[in-house]
C-alpha cells in the first residue's frame, strides 16, 4: 500500500507537478530578488544620508570657506560637545535698479512666481517707481538666487549678506543672546564676545551641554505649568571647574524671531535677577559657624520660642519647640536656631563670610547681564540674624550655585564660566573660603536633608543626592507677601565626590492637591532637581551606589538626632520654610 | 515503529525536536532584540525604565513561546489556521465596534500586562489562513479565478477591518504580504497585472475616502518642504538625525538629536534613527546585516519544507518580516511616506514583538517537522 502511494506520487511529478515545481522555483527567485533590491535601495539611501548629508552638517560646524567678501562670516557658537547653538549663513539679498527695468509687469510676475513672500502688485509698484535702488527681498535661498539670476534681467542685482541662525531656537536663548539684522551681538554671549565672533574663525565653544540644558528646561517648564508659577530658572554647575553645564530661564523666546520676544522673556533670571533665597542660605551661615571653630555638629541652640528682636519676630515654619543640634536645625530648617547660632558668632562674622563667598559684588560671568546683589548697609545685628536664613539679602541664582560649589568641593571658591578653557588640563584657580573638614561636614548635612528632611523629593535611588530647600516670602515693593513664595532647591551630587550643583527656582508656585496645597521648595523645586539628576547621571557615566539607603544615612548621624529610631524614618516628607 | 526521517515524525521525542530547532536563527533573533534593548535604554536617557526592562521581559516570554510553538506538530498549526484566523477577525471587529461606541480610535485591548493590538495579530493569522487555503489547491485551482475568490476574501476582510480603524499602513502591509503569498503560490502573472491596474484606477476613489491627515502625509511625503514645521517635521528631523550620525555615529547615549526630543516616537517607529544616530552608518549597516541574515536563513528554511503549507507559511512569515523592515526603515529615511509601522524585534511594543516571535515559532515548527507527511486536507495519511 505504501509503495503504491509512492509510485503514484512519482508518476505525477513527471507531469503537471514538475511544471508547477519549476514555476514555484522561478517565483521564489523573483521574490528573493525583489527583497534584495528593496534592501539595496535602503542601504544606498542610508549611505547617501550618512555620508553626503553628513558633510553638509559638518561644514556648518566648522569655520567654513575663507570669506570672499570683506566681512568674514561670524563665528559659530557651539556647546561643549560641538552641537551648534548659533551659526551664520551666507545669503543673498536681491534688489533692482528700477530705472533699468524694461517691462515691470512681466518682471513682477516672474519674481512673484519665484518669491512666495512677495505679492505681484506690490512688486510692480516698486519696479515701476523709477528709483535707482529698490529692495526686492532680503535673505533669499540659493535656489531662489539661481532662478532669479537665470531670468537674466539686467536691472536685478544681488548683495551678499550673512544671517544668524539659532538651530535650537529657545533652548539657550538668554545665554547665547542674539544679534541685530547686521549681525552685531546685542545680548548674551553674542554681545560679550562680539569682537571675537565678528572676526570669524573657529567656533566659540561654550561649557553648556545641550542635553542637560534640554532636560533642565523641560523639567522646569513642566513644574512651572504644574504649579502655575510665574516663571523659573535653573542652573547646573560643575563644582570642580566652575563650568556652567546648563542655564535656563523661563519664559524664554526664539532668537530667530527676536521681534516677537517680550522683555520678560529676554530677561536672564539666572544671572540678572536678585532673589532673597530663604533657607538655602542656612547652608552658608552654618558653614560659617562650623568653620569658625566655635560651633560644632553637636552644638545645641534653643528653638523653643519665637525670637523677638527689634520690632520683628522670627518663627519656625515647622516648629519643634525644643533645643536643636546643628544637624536638626539644618534638616528641619529652623530659622530660630540658625539666627541664634549666627548671633553667637559675633556681629560681623556672617557679613565677612558672605563677602568672602562673593555675595557683595557681581558674579563674574561671560554675559553682560549681571546682577548686583542687594544687602543691608549699614549691617546691624538683626541683619546678621535674618541673613543667616536668607532674608534681607538678595543675590542672583548664579551667586548661589557658585557659593554652594565652594561649600561642597572642599572649600575653594571658583570663577563661574560659560566658555570652555583653551587648555582643560590647567586646574582652575580659586580662593579658599572654608576648610576641607568643614566642607565634609556640610556634605553630611546636605545628604541628611535629602535622606530624611525637607528635601526628600530630590532623593534619587543610588545617586547619593544632597541638597537644601529654600522658600522665601516674596518681597514686592518692600512688603513681604505671605502667600507668594520664591521656592527653590539646591542639589549636589554625588554628595561624597561632588561633581555638580543643580539649582531649580520657581517664582510664586501654587500648591496642588498632590502637594497638599504646599508651594514650598521641598514640594515644587526638589522634584525638578531630582529628575534632572536622575536623567543626567547616566549620561555622564556616574555609577549609582544602590546600597545607600535613607536609614543608613540617618544612622551615621545618630548621635546628633534626638528623634532617630532604628528602622523608622525620621520624618517623612516634612514641610519647609 | 517509524524511526527514519520522511516516514512521519509523529514519534519524534521532545529532545529530538529540540535538537532539530535551528539555534543559529534563534541566536540571530536574540542579537537583534538586544540591539532593541540597548536602543530603548538609550531612548530613556540611560534608564531601563520605562521601556527596555519591559521589552526584555516580553522578549524572554516570547522566546519561550517560540520554542513551545516550534515543538508542536506543524499539522496541528495547519488545523488551527482557520480557527486562529477567525479569532483574529473577532478581536478586530471588537476594537472597531468599541471605537464606534465612543472610545475613539483605540486600536488595542488592554490585557493588563500587555496592550493587545489585533492588527498585529491578524498579520500572522492571515498568513496562516492563506497557506492553509493554497495547500489544498491544485496547480489548476490557482489559475482559476473562481477558486481565488476565497483567498481574496481571506485577505480583504482583515485588511478592510484594519483600514477602517483607521490604520492604512498596516492594511497595506497585510495586502502586500498576501500579494507575495499569492505570487509564490503560483497565481498567473496576468491576474497580478489586472489587480495592479485596477488598484491604480481605484486610487482616485481611495483618495476621496482618505482622512485629512492621511492625505496630508502623502502630499508631504512627495513635497516635505510644504510643511516643514507640521507633518513634514518628523521626516526632516529623522533625516537630520540620521545624517548627523555620520560613519561611526555619536556614540551610545550621545544621540543629541534624539535625546533633545527633536525626534518623535523615538522608542517606537523612529528607533532606527536613534540607533543610527548613535552608531552611525556602520551600526545601521550592521543591524541591517542582522536582519538580512535572519531573512536569508528563514528563506532557506522555508525552501526545505516538503509540504506546500509549511513552505508558504514560512515564506509568508519571512515576507511579512521583510515588509515591516522595509517600510519602517524606508519611512525613517524619507523613501516612503510616514506610516505607523514598527521595526520588528527592535521597536518598543508588546504585540508586535510577540506576533513576530510567534511567526518565527511557526517557521521553526515547519523546520522541525519538515519531513512530516501531509494530505491535501492536512490530516494524517490513512
Amino acid at each position: 500500500m505504501a509503495f503504491d502511494i509512492f509510485h503514484r506520487h512519482k508518476l505525477t511529478i513527471s507531469g503537471t507537478q514538475a511544471q508547477a515545481l519549476e514555476m514555484a522555483r522561478l517565483r521564489l527567485i523573483w521574490v528573493g530578488m525583489l527583497m534584495m533590491m528593496g534592501y539595496l535601495a535602503i542601504i544606498l539611501r542610508m549611505g547617501d544620508l550618512c555620508l553626503l548629508h553628513h558633510k553638509s552638517t559638518a561644514m556648518l560646524m566648522g569655520s567654513g570657506a575663507p570669506a570672499e567678501t570683506e566681512r568674514p562670516l561670524r563665528a559659530s557658537i557651539v556647546d561643549r560637545n560641538g552641537n551648534i547653538l548659533a551659526v551664520s549663513l551666507r545669503m543673498a539679498s536681491v534688489y533692482a535698479d528700477a530705472r533699468m527695468v524694461h517691462d515691470p509687469a512681466k518682471l513682477a510676475q516672474e519674481l512673484a512666481a519665484l518669491l512666495p513672500k512677495q505679492n505681484e502688485a506690490d512688486l510692480f509698484k516698486r519696479l515701476s517707481s523709477g528709483k535707482a535702488f529698490v529692495w526686492i527681498q532680503r535673505f533669499i535661498t540659493p535656489k531662489q538666487e539661481y532662478a532669479i539670476n537665470a531670468l537674466g534681467d539686467p536691472a536685478i542685482h544681488f548683495q551678499e549678506e550673512q544671517r544668524r541662525i539659532y538651530p535650537d531656537a529657545n533652548l539657550a536663548a538668554q545665554v547665547v543672546g542674539y544679534t541685530d539684522v547686521d549681525s552685531n551681538g546685542i545680548a548674551g554671549i553674542e554681545k560679550f564676545f562680539n569682537k571675537r565672533l565678528a572676526a570669524g574663525g573657529k567656533p566659540l565653544r561654550l561649557t553648556l551641554d545641550v542635553r542637560v540644558q534640554h532636560i533642565m528646561r523641560q523639567d522646569l517648564a513642566a513644574a512651572i505649568k504644574t504649579f502655575h508659577a510665574l516663571d523659573g530658572t535653573g542652573l547646573v554647575m560643575d563644582v570642580n571647574t566652575g563650568q556652567i553645564i546648563a542655564m535656563v530661564s523661563l519664559p524664554d523666546f526664539d532668537p530667530n524671531h527676536i521681534g516677537e520676544a517680550t522683555n520678560n522673556e529676554k530677561f536672564n533670571r539666572a544671572t540678572l535677577a536678585d532673589y532673597e533665597m530663604g533657607s538655602t542660605f542656612k547652608t552658608f551661615s552654618i558653614a560659617a559657624g562650623l568653620n569658625s571653630g566655635k560651633v560644632h555638629l553637636s552644638s545645641v541652640f534653643d528653638a523653643s520660642h519665637p525670637l523677638h528682636i527689634d520690632q520683628f519676630y522670627i518663627h519656625d515654619f515647622d516648629a519643634k519647640d525644643r533645643p536643636l543640634t546643628i544637624p536638626e536645625i539644618y534638616i528641619y530648617s529652623s530659622n530660630i536656631g540658625t539666627a541664634k547660632m549666627a548671633e553667637s558668632l559675633g556681629p560681623d562674622y556672617i557679613r565677612d563670610f558672605y563677602q568672602k563667598l562673593g555675595f557683595m559684588q557681581q558674579a563674574p560671568i561671560e554675559v553682560p547681564e549681571r546682577a548686583t546683589p542687594l544687602y543691608p548697609s549699614p549691617w546691624r545685628e538683626v541683619n546678621t540674624m535674618t541673613a543667616a536664613f536668607g532674608h534681607g539679602i538678595a543675590v542672583s541664582p548664579l551667586h548661589l550655585v557658585r557659593a554652594a560649589s565652594a561649600i561642597v568641593n572642599g572649600g575653594i571658591l571658583l570663577k563661574p564660566t560659560l566658555v570652555m578653557p583653551d587648555n582643560p588640563d590647567v586646574p582652575p584657580q580659586g580662593t579658599r573660603v572654608i576648610s576641607a573638614a568643614t566642607s565634609e561636614k556640610m556634605r553630611r548635612l546636605l545628604e541628611l536633608v535629602v535622606a530624611s528632611g525637607t528635601g526628600a523629593y530630590a532623593w534619587v535611588k543610588g545617586y547619593d543626592v544632597g541638597g537644601k530647600t529654600g522658600t522665601a516670602d516674596k518681597n514686592k515693593n518692600g512688603r513681604y507677601e505671605n502667600h507668594a513664595n520664591i521656592s527653590s532647591f539646591l542639589g549636589v551630587f554625588p554628595i561624597w565626590h561632588p561633581r555638580y550643583v543643580v539649582l531649580a527656582l520657581l517664582d510664586d508656585p501654587q500648591g496642588t492637591k498632590a502637594t497638599h496645597g504646599f508651594s514650598t521648595g521641598g514640594y515644587t523645586a526638589a522634584p525638578v532637581v531630582g529628575d534632572v539628576i536622575a536623567r543626567m547621571g547616566p549620561m555622564y557615566g556616574i555609577k549609582p551606589r544602590m546600597y545607600i539607603t535613607r536609614d543608613s544615612i540617618e544612622k551615621s548621624m545618630k548621635p546628633y538626632l534626638k528623634e532617630y529610631k532604628e528602622g523608622q524614618a525620621l520624618a517623612s516628607v516634612s514641610t519647609d520654610h | 515503529m517509524n524511526t527514519g526521517r520522511g516516514i512521519g515524525q509523529d514519534s519524534l521525542s521532545i529532545p529530538e525536536k529540540l535538537r532539530l530547532i535551528s539555534w543559529p536563527l534563534l541566536l540571530l533573533v536574540t542579537l537583534t532584540a538586544c540591539v532593541g534593548f540597548a536602543s530603548l535604554y538609550s531612548a530613556a536617557g540611560g534608564h531601563m525604565a520605562p521601556w527596555a526592562s519591559k521589552q526584555a521581559v516580553r522578549f524572554i516570554f516570547g522566546l519561550c513561546g517560540l520554542v513551545a510553538v516550534a515543538l508542536i506538530d506543524i499539522r496541528f498549526w495547519m488545523k488551527m489556521s482557520y480557527p486562529l484566523y477567525a479569532l483574529g477577525i473577532l478581536l478586530l471587529v471588537y476594537v472597531d465596534i468599541r471605537g464606534h461606541i465612543g472610545m475613539g480610535a483605540q486600536r488595542w485591548i488592554s490585557l493588563g500586562f500587555l496592550e493587545l493590538q489585533p492588527s498585529e495579530v491578524v498579520k500572522i493569522t492571515t498568513v496562516m489562513a492563506l497557506a492553509r487555503c493554497f495547500h489544498a489547491a491544485t496547480p489548476e485551482d490557482v489559475k482559476n479565478p473562481v477558486f481565488l475568490l476565497w483567498p481574496l476574501f481571506l485577505v480583504a476582510l482583515p485588511a478592510g477591518l484594519v483600514a477602517i480603524q483607521p490604520d492604512l499602513g498596516t492594511a497595506l502591509t497585510i495586502a502586500i504580504v498576501a500579494g507575495g503569498i499569492f505570487f509564490l503560490a503560483g497565481v498567473p502573472y496576468w491576474m497580478f497585472g489586472t489587480v495592479i491596474a485596477l488598484g491604480l484606477a481605484a486610487l482616485p476613489v481611495l483618495w476621496h475616502f482618505m482622512h485629512g491627515y492621511q492625505k496630508k502625509r502623502i502630499l508631504v511625503f512627495m513635497h516635505p518642504e510644504l510643511d516643514p514645521l507640521g507633518a513634514g517635521y518628523h521626516i526632516m528631523q529623522s533625516k537630520i538625525a540620521l545624517g548627523s550620525g555620520g560613519v561611526f555615529g555619536k556614540g551610545f547615549l550621545h544621540g543629541s538629536q534624539s535625546h533633545l526630543d527633536f525626534l518623535p516616537e523615538k522608542q517606537t517607529d523612529f528607533i532606527f534613527t536613534l540607533f543610527a544616530e548613535e552608531w552611525g552608518l556602520v551600526g545601521g549597516l550592521t543591524l541591517m546585516g542582522l536582519f538580512m541574515s535572519i531573512i536569508a536563513y528563514g528563506y532557506f528554511i522555508a525552501l526545505n519544507c516538503q509540504s506546500q503549507y509549511a513552505r508558504l507559511l514560512g515564506l509568508g512569515v519571512i515576507v511579512n518580516f521583510f515588509v515591516y523592515i522595509f517600510i519602517n526603515i524606508g519611512m525613517v529615511m524619507g523613501l516612503l511616506p510616514v506610516v505607523g509601522v514598527p521595526l520588528p524585534l527592535v521597536s518598543y511594543g508588546g504585540t508586535a514583538m510577540l506576533s513576530v516571535l510567534f511567526g518565527f515559532g511557526l517557521l521553526m515548527s515547519a523546520h522541525v517537522h519538515r519531513d512530516v507527511k501531509f494530505t491535501r486536507r492536512g490530516l494524517d495519511p490513512a
